[in-house]
């Protein structure tokens, strides 16, 4: 399948995360009226920030003077998942000059990589990543503007309860990702028992991602030796 | 009011943070890539993160976070619907709330 084939099929199986990120820049639209950014400058976070987590997270220290510092630490930290979901792309973006690959990376996302591990082996993956993330950039920057305009409508509701959104979308990706891909689920497992416990020991958020990845890395690691002997 | 200049300073330096995490990634992989057997140990790194994410979430969620999680996996593992799946969690979150997360 070309490129261009597979990167409209992104586009068109993307409709269901769609979805759940046009309510997330709903969200982020309102947060950040509500935190006294001017509406272009939000929308420019959007456009090229294009990362709902981060966002949030910024915008927690949005306060004159700019904690720059501390933005910069937090954003960094929420988007280090990135660094796991390049990594996991490194044998799927071949066939395509350096640049084309430096260019379109900026539109690696979570959703596109995940379904791209249930698509078939021709469909090019590059391709079905970079579409899948025009069309959630298209949701984000819609989503956000309607969220900025409309945050007026929304003054006194409490969005405390949608907090938790984000963990469950998070968990309808682990789910496509249990089911579609071919990795065997035992590092998953590990990672999960030892992000729990470096939690009920008090760890900082960074090191319970570093630890139950390590953790999940050497299982996957051993997997492997013992396939090959 | 936070003035224009700090803003477009603190945007182009999180776009340039995260843009370089997606990159970062990639090209620690390319590096890695020659290493026999390496590739199933990438491609379940995101699988990883989540769960990173995911396990301390449900230890520290109300009954209605908690209830929300185990339908959005039922919904998830029976259908593969994601726009069922999420309203489900999130109906649960918005309206059993109030009633299961008292005291």
């Amino acid at each position: 399948m070309t490129t261009w084939h597979s990167a409209q099929l992104g586009i068109r199986t993307s409709g269901d995360y769609f979805v759940s990120t046009f309510l997330f820049g709903l969200m982020f639209g309102i947060a950040a009226a509500a935190s006294g950014i001017e509406n272009w400058h939000a929308l420019l976070m959007s456009a090229s920030v294009f990362t709902a987590s981060g966002q949030f997270a910024a915008l927690e220290f949005w306060t004159a003077p700019l904690p720059l510092g501390t933005i910069a630490l937090s954003v960094a930290l929420v988007s280090s998942r990135n660094l796991l979901l390049g990594m996991a792309m490194t044998h799927h973006f071949d066939g395509h000059s350096l640049r084309r690959r430096i260019v379109w990376l900026f539109l690696l996302n979570d959703p596109g990589v995940v379904n791209s591990f249930r698509m078939q082996e021709d469909v090019d993956r590059l391709g079905y990543v970079t579409g899948y993330g025009v069309s959630m950039m298209t949701s984000w920057l819609c989503s956000t503007f309607l969220g900025l305009n409309a945050a007026y409508l929304f003054a006194n509701l409490d969005l405390g309860a949608v907090d938790f959104a984000g963990p469950l979308v998070m968990a309808t990706m682990m789910m496509l990702f249990f089911k579609g891909s071919k990795s065997r689920p035992a590092p998953w497992i590990v990672s999960g028992i030892i992000a729990l416990i470096l939690f009920e020991l008090g760890s900082a958020d960074y090191l319970i991602l570093l630890g139950s990845v390590l953790g999940g890395m050497i299982v996957a690691i051993v997997q492997v030796r013992r396939d090959y002997g | 009011m936070v003035d224009a200049n700090a803003t477009f300073i603190a945007i182009a330096m999180m776009a340039s943070i995260v843009y370089l995490t997606r990159v970062t990634g990639y090209f620690i992989g390319l590096q890695l890539r020659h290493i026999r057997g390496i590739q199933p140990v990438l491609e379940a790194l995101p699988g990883c993160a989540f769960m990173a994410i995911l396990a301390p979430a449900v230890r520290q969620g109300s009954i209605s976070e908690i209830l929300a999680m185990a339908c959005v996996v039922l919904i998830m593992w029976r259908t593969n619907n994601v726009v069922i799946a999420t309203g489900v969690g999130m109906a649960v979150l918005l309206f059993g709330g109030p009633f299961l997360d008292t005291g």
